[in-house]
């Protein structure tokens, strides 16, 4: 092996040698946190945790607890529908807790999407759901814990700004059990596609 | 194609091949890359090999999200990968009259045959946080042997590695510059955007159907023949700038080019110290959508023989425009690409040396003029539904200079020029992502020069018309 073959057998130890050191300190994993979210989610969930691209939620400003919760779900591989199964099962996969909070605590701090809107009818319909829920049928109002401004509490999501389509998909799976969600499926088993479409636009507007 | 090279490339091909299936992680379009990241194939691809946004940041980070093969955990996965394809392939006509003997003979060895066409196999992905890459290693078992018969051969496909890194500055939200370093093997197979030569439309073809002779030298002209070294920057995720250059793939780096027939004249080629390549390109992503429009090209100072480096060089000089546009949601998937590629050709030693001696240096080219031009332009638009069931237009277009010493004269005794044109209509099926049924169904307009006799015996451009019916497989 001449001079010109060990250089290239040396260049692919190289890179063997160079790895990230463990974070140990809160601040360091806050800051390797962070530095995954700035290098790895911001790829499909945006900068800052806000996509446009609406097959991606947006995780700006949503609850801590409950992107934690979900995460682990992913990692658990207990939250299983096509698109957690295809892109987010590998990711999580990857994260630890300490980490996963520090993912958690980084969107939940950045400032929330603003509404869009685009279908002041079906929105108006959407919001009187939200907020009175649906008393002949024993829907109760998306609003007692979602908050008024959609904003979510404790553990409850944040809904408002989140994109349309993505709401719709989860209420859908939600609804045939894809989304093992057993007090959100008890609510939403009976909406029409027209009911969710509704409270979908009217969340995408707040 | 060719023999083994020498007994110490060797052993460099296979420490090299240790070392990435010791420490690496997984390679390229391949499921390999899919257990590195745990993610599945729609992740990365629209369908393989064309690349998403989050695929094209990928690679451009060297391959390096996800886990390594093997940590302190233990062995994560394997780091190989596997892809084959079956096929049938029918030609509209598959009688042609040799030229020499004036015999009919069959253009498609197999017409309407099933064949075992061709594997390939992969080793690599994440050595580090900082390196990654893939080598890919092919066995064509329909090759075709000097004495033109068919026959098995392997060797080194396409291959990239890469040392990247990247920059953020303080409460950024998104890296500010992703670097890199590539070694390749095939000019534009480093590239991220499918609109260039490696990974462009069509992403496969029959392994038996006639094919046009003319092509720019970037086109796959060097491919598995050179290597590339360079180095990339691809600043806020929208300007993109890389130069590279190129060399005959000799030496410690051999086995780029492992399999080549580098024991025949012609067999390979052969280039004159490091060739420049540069690629330059704008890309936006708003909402499902992502635009992309560059430029790419390159100079190649080009030995007419590779057996004979002591003489002048021809050379070529391509400029590339390039675009590429993807709307993809779910189910809907759209995409389109288009290149042109522009191509001079300053025959500065093969001209003066055929205009004297009425032959070429060894088995370089006789062309009739100094200078000569080649265009090539190529579209296509792809849908996709639900990443299952897809539907591809795609047109091909090749122009340039008529040249008696390079395409011939026709039965009038005029030079011919290397038109040929077309277009590729194919339909695919994804039953689960690793498997691809396809049909493709290939109509010439112009073949090497005309629409019709375009080879002096009767043969006309619509003969060559091809139908594929294609397996493809990679796990």
């Amino acid at each position: 092996m001449n001079r010109k073959h060990v250089a290239l057998a040396v260049m692919l130890f190289a890179g063997v040698v160079t790895s990230v050191g463990a974070q140990n300190s809160a601040p360091e994993i806050q800051k390797a946190a962070e530095e995954k979210a700035v290098n790895l989610c911001s790829t499909c969930h945006g900068p800052r945790g806000i996509s446009t691209s609406a097959e991606f939620p947006i995780l700006a400003a949503q609850r801590k607890g409950y992107l934690e919760a979900q995460i682990d779900a992913f990692r658990k591989k207990t939250r299983a529908e096509k698109d957690a199964h295809d892109f987010m099962w590998g990711i999580a996969g990857n994260l630890d807790e300490p980490i996963i909070g520090g993912i958690a605590a980084y969107y939940a701090a950045q400032p929330p999407a603003q509404g869009r809107s685009d279908d002041p009818v079906l929105v108006g319909k959407g919001k009187e759901l939200f907020d009175k829920g649906l008393p002949d049928r024993g829907v109760p109002a998306c609003m007692a814990c979602h908050g008024a401004d959609a904003a979510g509490s404790a553990d409850f999501p944040r809904l408002a700004g989140q994109h349309a389509k993505y709401v719709v998909k989860q209420l859908n799976y939600i609804q045939s059990l894809v989304r093992a969600a057993p007090v959100m499926h008890g609510i939403v088993k009976d909406l029409t596609p027209n009911e969710i479409q509704a409270v979908a636009a009217y969340v995408q507007s707040k | 194609m060719g023999r083994p090279t020498g007994f110490s490339s060797r052993s460099v091909e296979l420490l090299l091949l240790l070392l990435i299936a010791g420490m690496a992680g997984q390679a390229r379009a391949v499921p390999s890359y899919a257990r590195q990241t745990g993610q599945e194939c729609i992740a990365c691809h629209v369908s393989f090999p064309e690349l998403t946004p989050y695929g094209r940041y990928f690679k451009l980070t060297g391959y390096t999200i996800g886990k390594v093969a093997i940590s302190s955990e233990g062995v994560n996965y394997v780091p190989m990968a596997v892809m084959a394809q079956a096929s049938v392939t029918n030609t509209r006509n598959n009688n042609a009259i040799d030229p020499a003997t004036g015999d009919t003979v069959s253009v498609n060895q197999r017409n309407n045959g099933f064949v075992l066409c061709c594997a390939s196999l992969f080793l690599a992905g994440k050595v580090t946080d900082y390196l990654g890459g893939f080598i890919q290693w092919s066995y064509d078992n329909l090759a075709t042997t000097a004495d033109g018969t068919l026959g098995g051969h392997s060797g080194a496909d396409n291959m990239d590695i890469r040392a990247v890194g990247k920059y953020s500055a303080a409460g950024a939200a998104e890296p500010d510059l992703i670097y890199g370093f590539t070694m390749h093997n095939n000019p534009t197979a480093q590239d991220v955007w499918n609109s260039t030569p490696a990974f462009g439309f069509p992403f496969t073809t029959s392994p038996l159907a006639q094919t046009p002779a003319a092509a720019t030298l970037i086109d796959g002209g060097l491919a598995q023949q050179v290597v590339g070294l360079g180095g990339y920057a691809f600043w806020q995720k929208s300007l993109y700038a890389e130069v590279s250059f190129y060399r005959t793939a000799d030496g410690a780096f051999s086995f780029l080019r492992a399999g080549q027939d580098i024991h025949t004249d012609g067999g390979v080629a052969a280039l004159k110290g490091y060739n420049p390549y540069w690629r330059f390109a704008y890309s936006h992503d708003w909402g499902p959508n992502s635009i992309m429009v560059g430029t790419y090209g390159m100079v190649a100072d080009r030995y007419p023989s590779n057996f004979d480096t002591s003489t002048p060089t021809d050379r070529f000089r391509d400029v590339a425009v390039d675009a590429q546009y993807q709307y993809i949601t779910d189910p809907h998937t759209f995409t389109a690409q288009m290149t042109y590629i522009d191509e001079r050709q300053s025959y500065d030693a093969s001209f003066p040396e055929t205009a004297a001696t009425g032959a070429g240096i060894g088995a370089g080219p006789t062309p009739a003029n100094p200078t000569d031009k080649l265009h090539t332009f190529k579209a296509k638009a792809t849908y996709y539904h639900d990443r299952k069931y897809g539907a591809t237009l795609g047109y091909f277009s090749t122009t340039g200079s008529a040249d008696s010493g390079l395409y011939g004269t026709d039965p009038s005794g005029n030079a011919m020029k290397p038109d040929s044109n077309g277009y590729i209509f194919e339909l695919d099926y994804l039953p689960i992502q690793n498997v691809r049924l396809m049909v493709q169904y290939t109509a010439y307009s112009k073949f090497n020069g005309a629409s019709t006799n375009y080879d002096g015996n009767g043969r006309n451009a619509r003969d060559n018309n091809t139908a594929f019916l294609n397996v493809w497989v990679a796990f």
